[in-house]
């Protein structure tokens, strides 16, 4: 599919994979999330007072969850190349820029997938308590995937930016925050959308011009033009416009057992650009 | 150039006015040369002096701000013509970088893997020995002396059994011993292969080279035979004088 090689994009995934499970701190992170998640949904007083055998608690906090839980996958994944310099050795073996930045993703969604089965000990505890709708788990752990799936997306293009992992986990976790924010209060969408200005503006200047001089003074311009649809009201709807690139709004539906297929190409779609967006950064070296 | 009367079919590896820019900062100014099939040709010159940028751009890493480069007849910079340029060769990047928790076996196998070589097993066979690598070859990356890490960077670039090679720096960090296989490894390829090697080492310049690019500050100073080189002084005297003389002075002088 777009002349990239299954096999090249599965060896660096698996790379990807092996080296995240063979490091115990990636041990420690699965373990904090499984018990970080499993808290969320039953230590909260809503869940045994509503005498329902659902997920309605964890889904409430899973975004926030993942804001942190997802980046601390993807900071290496760039970072780490960058500070070793085996960037410049993968790079120039035979593979396309696109091979290599969906073989680091397969590999970071792989190790978040494994994440997620075990937490379905979850589903084991709403057994044993009652009879939960399987249909509704189901929708609600594809919710979680998806979530996950362009949380993932986001925490690699953070890592794009920096050689220090952990620079690259607090880019991912901003990054994942205007996620979970936007929608969440006007403020914070108007916040993220006048951020989305800045970082399309300089976007567009780097795909442009093809130099990196000036593009600060560009995303200011971009963040001024935001500022202005924002405050000024140049644009009605504007937060109202933004707040649909939540990531809550969409995940709201699919725990409740409702998938709709909006929701699904959003996170699809999410994931199609933040990888975009990767490569264009990783051919930046051209520039 | 280093072959001034070769044909373009003869030449391997092309640079043609090659110049590279970091914002203000002029890494590469106008280097130009050529490496002819089935020669060593060293790239000599000090820190700093722009020998790994140049690498970079002919391995299609960088891209040059202007100029041209060629590399088995393909031109790196362009995105449809990195693919093959890349399976034609084996680079070694500065300091060798690989991954410390991966082992040498396992690195190779997932080099060999993306390199799509069909007998992968056969070709870890092949470059172990050639690399003296043996006795490592399941032990962590991470754990291994800077002179093995730098042997198992050796023969990644040679599991494909490129045309090409393009080592940076190869014996950095090796003891006096290690030094001497590796030298006597590049002769032995050099045979076959075109190599491009960089050091900052006059004696490695002797001991492998057939002809020498001498760069500083980003400019080519010198291009030519060992023996053009060295001519009726020693290689040691020459380098001096390039490095000393005013840049502009130079080329006219070893023209």
């Amino acid at each position: 599919m777009f002349g990239l090689r299954p096999n090249v994009v599965g060896s660096i995934a698996g790379k990807e994979l092996r080296s995240f499970l063979g490091n115990p701190t990636g041990y420690v992170f699965l373990t904090l999330f499984i018990g970080t998640s499993a808290a969320a949904a039953f230590l909260d007083d809503g869940f045994f007072g509503r005498n329902l055998a659902d997920l309605a608690t964890l889904n409430r906090s899973i975004a926030p969850i993942l804001m942190f839980f997802v980046p601390a996958i993807t900071m290496s994944t760039w970072a780490d190349e960058r500070r070793a310099g085996t960037d410049e050795l993968l790079l120039t073996l035979p593979v396309r820029d696109g091979e290599v930045v969906l073989g680091k993703y397969l590999g970071a969604l792989g190790i978040y997938s494994v994440g997620l089965v075990f937490s379905l000990a979850n589903l084991a505890v709403l057994l044993y308590l009652g009879e939960p709708d399987i249909g509704l788990i189901f929708a609600t752990y594809l919710g979680y995937w998806l979530m996950g799936a362009l949380f993932v997306a986001v925490g690699m293009v953070g890592s794009m930016f920096t050689g220090n992992a952990t620079v690259a986990f607090i880019l991912g976790a901003v990054g994942c925050a205007g996620l979970v924010f936007a929608g969440a209060e006007p403020w914070s969408s108007g916040l993220l959308g006048t951020l989305l200005f800045a970082g399309a503006a300089a976007l567009l200047w780097l795909v442009v011009t093809g130099a990196s001089r000036g593009v600060g003074l560009v995303a200011l311009a971009g963040a001024g033009l935001g500022l202005g649809a924002w405050l000024g009201g140049l644009w009605p709807g504007f937060t109202d416009l933004v707040a649909h690139l939540g990531a809550q709004a969409h995940f709201t539906p699919m725990g409740e057992g409702i998938v709709r297929l909006g929701d699904v190409a959003y996170f699809g779609g999410g994931v199609a650009v933040a990888l975009v967006l990767c490569t264009l950064l990783l051919n930046r070296r051209h520039w | 150039m280093t072959s001034k009367d070769s044909s373009p079919s003869d030449v391997t590896i092309r640079a043609e006015h090659l110049s590279k820019l970091y914002g203000d900062f002029v890494a590469l100014h106008d280097v130009t040369f050529s490496v002819r099939r089935g020669t060593v040709c060293a790239f000599l010159g000090p820190n700093g002096a722009g020998k790994s940028t140049t690498m970079k751009i002919l391995t299609g890493y960088l891209a040059p701000t202007s100029g041209q480069a060629s590399l088995a007849g393909f031109n790196p910079s362009d995105p449809s013509q990195r693919l093959p340029m890349a399976e034609r060769l084996g680079y070694l990047p500065e300091n060798g970088p690989l991954y410390a928790d991966m082992t040498p076996r396992e690195f190779l196998s997932f080099v060999g893997k993306v390199r799509g070589i069909p007998k992968i097993d056969a070709a870890i066979d092949r470059v172990t020995p050639l690399t003296g690598i043996q006795e490592v070859l399941w032990k962590p990356i991470g754990k291994l002396s800077k002179g093995f890490r730098q042997r198992v960077g050796m023969a990644q670039a040679l599991l494909h059994d490129p045309e090409v090679l393009i080592l940076d720096e190869p014996t950095s960090g090796l003891d006096p011993l290690q030094i001497r296989e590796v030298r006597a490894l590049i002769r032995d390829l050099g045979k076959s292969k075109t190599i491009l090697l960089s050091t900052h080492i006059l004696q490695e310049v002797e001991a492998v080279a057939d002809e020498v690019v001498v760069v500083r500050e980003g400019r080519s100073v010198f291009t030519g035979t060992l023996a053009e080189l060295r001519g009726d002084s020693t290689v040691e005297e020459r380098f001096y004088k390039l490095m000393d003389a005013p840049p502009s002075a130079e080329k006219k002088e070893v023209a």
